[in-house]
Formats: structure tokens, C-alpha cells, sequence
């Protein structure tokens, strides 16, 4: 078969057999569906079972993203198609990362769910089925950039997303807050599918390489502005969607809140994340379709909007906060806000030629890679009060550290890691960002240094009242029975944390060497792109 | 007689995606909201299928596009009944001012 596809004339010059073996990481997980799929039918329904099944299909996927990760780290390849940025899928260092980043904290959800479901769970199958699915979803949404393929994959990570958060039929309020996600996920998808219509048909091409060359065409001329402008913000109101950002956010509180918490674990890192490098690769496609570094300024309108946006988004969610009761909806107003912070890195528009072009992208990795275990360590902790007493609210923590010791200082120590206070990773997140933005020495940075600052000294606050909480107040409530297994999950987060700080040097330089050449945005693939209509066909690099 | 052409089509779908978003701001049922939701997606189907005629011979490229949002319409459909009827099942109305526990 494989090789009748390389005779055919379409497939002239593509290995398939190494093509294949560059998306096998995905490959893995659709088949770890299937074998979901197939299991209750030969060894039963089984949580454990199920469980263990899913598992080995994360670790293989995991094992072969790190074999294709050395594949990739010269250079990316667009899927199945021999001319560059022609084809729908696209594999490079940062779709790498990211995976990486996505099945690690995959497997920490899983094990979440093993302490506190596997016990009781009667729909595992379903469950993981969704959990993966939503999980190729997101690995495609970095993946791609092609309009048709950014659509089918943040479509493919909502849908499940939508079933898992009212996966407990019987809970009133799962039942709502799948309704409310469901409604805000079906309208932004909608409206972002005819944002993409239209850049279609302006630009004549569903790559985003060509619809950024008309873009820029557009914003330099002024023909045709106003239409180009709606189109793009029509995109960009899917893409807020999934991350979350202001105005775009009301779903993400009452989703977080009816979930179960591996659930709420779940959509808060990896739904947001996936669109946050999807949005960074297009603003990266963009500035490579700019002509000359001095000519980055026609893009500052795209600019200046994605930074308002992420200005208001963290301000918004660390106000929002404030009064809120359930740690759950806490928690959820504060990912609102790190969204925020995120979307900071991905304003920084430079240009791919000039330098320290990828200080803003390296920056939003390790970022997203620190932001995994903060939240994985807070949720856990959450999850376990919720297992104990039956419900987040923020009295169930009074007194936690003498209630349950271990399980408070992992708690104290994410939560002073989510306000950016050092020696904690969050620190460092935080700082890198900051540095990127200084460095981009416009008006447009130190906006969102002084907006950013102000937001980590507001949000000390409401997370240093659990702190108080845990560590001053006492009401006498019974101390917390925990599984072992949740203990160890947290507080291995908070060694992350704590090591994270210590080796900071490392793992920016980590994080550096997966933002390097990036598809679409490296000196040798603009050319090509740029010239698409008249290069001969070139094959792909072996 | 005037020549129908790409404008045309294009007020067409334009005025469908105003449909749809009234339909969507305006109803309190989830069902009609997701009415208006697939009055949206038309429109983009109308704008697809209409750049592709008009841009020039061969394309398809908006077409494949047309029929991969039918799909995806239908999915989400789907998802979207069986999500109403789970909340019917709960609290006996699919109004959406009704889902009214989870605020703050």
C-alpha cells in the first residue's frame, strides 16, 4: 500500500513511511481510543482496566514524540505534501514541545482520576475516550496552519470537552454548566468558522501563509481594511474562546465549577495552552510574511489588539476572584488570569530575522510547562478536600495544615508559585515574560510590564487568603483522610516547582533550542512560501 | 435584468449570519439558540460555495471546506441534543435563564 502511494503520481517525492512516522505520537493516542474502544468488549468494563489500557497509550505516544522530537529539531515538515506549507498537517519543534508538555500532563490527570474515580467509575470507557479525544484535538491545534485544519481541530477538542464536563448525568450541575459551555463553544465556533470564509475568500488560500501575505497587503494599503479587520477578529473570537480571554470567558467559571475536578484539571492547562501556541504560530506566520524587519509596524494594529485583550483578560480575571467563595471558581478566575499573562507573550510581534526573534514563544513554553504543575498541584489538593468533604468551598481549607500537613504545604507552595512570588517557578515564568516584553522596547511592551506587575501585586491577595487560612485559622473540622497516591502526585508538582526555580537556566535554554526553527517562521521556509506560486516542487528535508 | 454575481450571494449569507446572530441574542431556549448557531454556519457554507464559483475555475478548496462544516454541524448537533436532553432530565426546561446555580 505504501508503496503504490509513493508510485501515484500526488504522492511523487513524499516518504510516506517517514511522514507517518513524524505524526505518530497522534497516531498512538487515536489508536489508544480505539483499543478504549475495544476493550470492554474482550476483558470488560473494568476502570482499572480501562485505566491501564489508556496509560500505556500515553507512554508509548509519549516514547515516540521524544524519538520524533530528535527527528524535527533541524528543521519542521509539513504533512504528506512535498511543497512546504501546503500541506494540512505540519510537524515541527513546537508541536513537539507541546505534546510533550500535553501527555505528560495527560498522565497526571489520569493518575488524578485513578486516586479518585477508578473506584467508582462505571463509564470509563467513555471517559477516557473523551479525555483522549479531546487530547488528539488539542495536538492538532498545534499542528497546523491551514484555516480548514485549525477549525477541525478546535472543533475536535470542544466536543468532547463539552460531554466531559456534564459526564455525571445525574449532577444537576454538571448538567448546566455543560449546557453553558456547549452554547459559548457552539457560537464562538460558528462565528469563527465565518471569519475563515471570508479570509478565504479575500485571500483566495486556506494556508494562513497566504492569507497573512494578504493581510499585510491589506493593512499597508488600507484596500479592503475594514473587512479583513472584522474577518480577522471573527478568528480570533474562537481562537479567545479556548483560551479563555476576556470577552470570551463567561463559559470557563461555571464550566470549572459543575466538572468533576480531573476534569476541570484537564480544561484549564491543556485547553487553554492548545490555543495559545495555535495563536502564537499564527502571529509568528504573520510577522515571517512582513518583507523587512523595520516594516514589523503595519502589523501593530494585531498587535495592540491581542495586548489590550490580554491586558484586560488577567485584569478582569484577578479582580473576579476576589469574591469568590468555592475554590473551584477560584481557581478558574485565576487560570483566566494566567491566560492573560499568556496572551502577553503571544503580543510580541517580531519579526523572524531580527534578533532574539523567538524570546516571546520560548518565553509562553516554559511558561505553559511551569503553569502544568502549578495548577496540577493546586487542583490536586482541591480534588482531594473535595473527595474528603464533600465539597471546594474555601472553609473546607481552614486549618488544613494541621489537618493534613502534606497536603497544605504542596498547596501553599503552588499557590505563592500562581501569584509569581520566588523561589518557586512561577517566578521564573513570570520573569521571562517580562523580559520579553522589555525587550521588545516598545510602547506597546512596557504597557504590559506595568499591567502585569500590577496584576501579580492585586492577585497576592486572594491567593494569600487560603494561605491564611490554611496555615493562621483553626475551627476544629476533622483531619483530611487522603489517598497516598494524590499526595504523591501533589507534592512531586511542588518539588517540580521548587527544582524548576533552581535549574532556571536549563530549562530556558530547553525551551529555546524547541522554538528554534519553527515552520513557516524560519529564514529558508518564508522564502519558499513567499515565492510559493512560481518555486519548483522541492522535497521535503530527509 | 441584472447579472447575479458574487455580491449577490454574499449579502445573502451576510444577511443569514445577522439572522443567526439575532436568533442567538434573543432566544432563551437552548434549542433556538442552537438554531441560530446553524443559521451562522449556512451562511459560511453560502460564502464558500459562492467564492469558489466566482474567484475563478477549478477551485475547490472552499467547497471541500462546505462539506467538512456540514459535518461538523452535524456533530455538533449531535452533542448539542443529547447535552439539552441531559439537562431536561435534570431540571426540566431547556431555558437558559433557568440554569441558574453555577453564578458568581
Amino acid at each position: 500500500m505504501t508503496i503504490m502511494l509513493a508510485q501515484s503520481d500526488a504522492w511523487a517525492g513524499v516518504d510516506v513511511t517517514r511522514h507517518l512516522f513524524l505524526f505518530s505520537p497522534m497516531l498512538t493516542l487515536i489508536c489508544t481510543m480505539l483499543a478504549v474502544v475495544a476493550c470492554p468488549i474482550i476483558v470488560g468494563r473494568s476502570a482499572k482496566t480501562i485505566g491501564t489500557v489508556a496509560v500505556l497509550g500515553i507512554i508509548a505516544s509519549f516514547i515516540l514524540a521524544l524519538r520524533v522530537a530528535g527527528e524535527v529539531a533541524s528543521g519542521g515538515a509539513s504533512g504528506l505534501s512535498t511543497q512546504p506549507g501546503e500541506g494540512l498537517l505540519l510537524v515541527d519543534n513546537l508541536s513537539i514541545a507541546f505534546q510533550l508538555i500535553l501527555l505528560v500532563f495527560m498522565g497526571g490527570v489520569t493518575w488524578l482520576w485513578w486516586m479518585g474515580s477508578s473506584d467508582s467509575e462505571e463509564n470509563a470507557p467513555e471517559f477516557f475516550i473523551l479525555l483522549i479525544g479531546s487530547a488528539v484535538g488539542m495536538a492538532l491545534m498545534v499542528s497546523t496552519s491551514n484555516l480548514l485544519m485549525i477549525a477541525l481541530a478546535i472543533e475536535t477538542a470542544s466536543l468532547p470537552s463539552y460531554a466531559m464536563v456534564g459526564f455525571d448525568k445525574r449532577d444537576r450541575r454538571g448538567a448546566e454548566a455543560s449546557l453553558k459551555y456547549l452554547i459559548f463553544g457552539a457560537i464562538s465556533a460558528a462565528i469563527m468558522l465565518y471569519g475563515i470564509s471570508l479570509l478565504y475568500g479575500l485571500s483566495g488560500s486556506l494556508s494562513v501563509a497566504g492569507v497573512a501575505h494578504y493581510c499585510i497587503q491589506s493593512l499597508a494599503s488600507g484596500h479592503d481594511l475594514v473587512i479583513t479587520l472584522v474577518a480577522l477578529m471573527c478568528v480570533l473570537a474562537g481562537i479567545g474562546f479556548k483560551v479563555s480571554a476576556v470577552p470570551f470567558h463567561f463559559w470557563c467559571p461555571d464550566a470549572f465549577e459543575g466538572a468533576k475536578v480531573e476534569v476541570t484539571t484537564w480544561l484549564s492547562v491543556a485547553s487553554k495552552a492548545a490555543a495559545l501556541i495555535l495563536l502564537a504560530r499564527l502571529v509568528m506566520v504573520f510577522c515571517a510574511g512582513i518583507a523587512a524587519p523595520e516594516a514589523i509596524g503595519i502589523l501593530s494594529p494585531l498587535a495592540w489588539g491581542i495586548g489590550i485583550m490580554a491586558a484586560i483578560t488577567c485584569t478582569v480575571g484577578n479582580f473576579a476572584a476576589y469574591v469568590q467563595t468555592s475554590a473551584k471558581r477560584l481557581l478558574a478566575y485565576s487560570s483566566i488570569a494566567h491566560a492573560g499573562y499568556m496572551l502577553m507573550a503571544v503580543a510580541i510581534f517580531v519579526h523572524p530575522h531580527s534578533a532574539d526573534s523567538q524570546g516571546g514563544i520560548s518565553a509562553l513554553l516554559t511558561y505553559i510547562a511551569i503553569y502544568m504543575f502549578m495548577n496540577l498541584g493546586a487542583f490536586g489538593v482541591v480534588a482531594m478536600i473535595v473527595w474528603d468533604t464533600g465539597n471546594d468551598n474555601l472553609s473546607s481549607f481552614t486549618g488544613l495544615l494541621r489537618r493534613a500537613p502534606m497536603l497544605a504545604i504542596p498547596m501553599i507552595i503552588c499557590l505563592v508559585s500562581l501569584v509569581g512570588l520566588p523561589p518557586f517557578a512561577g517566578f521564573i515564568g513570570k520573569w521571562w515574560i517580562l523580559i520579553a516584553l522589555g525587550q521588545l522596547g516598545s510602547t506597546l511592551g512596557w504597557f504590559l510590564v506595568i499591567v502585569a506587575v500590577f496584576n501579580t501585586l492585586i492577585s497576592l491577595y486572594y491567593y494569600m487568603r487560603i494561605v491564611v487560612k490554611m496555615a493562621l485559622r483553626e475551627d476544629g473540622q476533622p483531619v483530611v483522610a487522603f489517598p497516598l497516591g494524590g499526595m504523591a502526585l501533589v507534592n512531586f508538582c511542588a518539588v517540580a516547582l521548587l527544582v524548576m526555580f533552581v535549574f532556571a537556566q536549563p530549562l530556558k535554554t530547553t525551551s529555546d533550542r524547541f522554538t528554534r526553527n519553527i515552520f513557516h517562521a524560519t529564514v529558508e521556509e518564508t522564502a519558499v512560501v513567499d515565492a510559493s506560486a512560481t518555486q519548483p516542487i522541492e522535497n521535503v528535508q530527509r | 435584468m441584472e447579472h447575479i454575481g458574487l455580491t449577490h450571494y454574499l449579502i445573502v449569507a451576510a444577511v443569514l449570519f445577522c439572522c443567526g446572530i439575532f436568533t442567538m441574542a434573543t432566544k432563551r431556549n437552548a434549542i433556538g439558540i442552537l438554531i441560530g448557531v446553524e443559521l451562522v454556519l449556512n451562511s459560511t457554507g453560502i460564502n464558500l460555495v459562492a467564492f469558489d464559483r466566482y474567484m475563478g475555475p477549478g477551485r475547490l478548496d472552499g467547497q471541500i471546506v462546505a462539506i467538512f462544516m456540514i459535518v461538523l454541524a452535524a456533530a455538533e448537533t449531535a452533542l448539542a441534543v443529547g447535552i439539552c436532553i441531559n439537562v431536561y432530565k435534570n431540571i426540566a426546561t431547556v431555558d437558559v435563564d433557568m440554569a441558574s446555580q453555577l453564578r458568581g
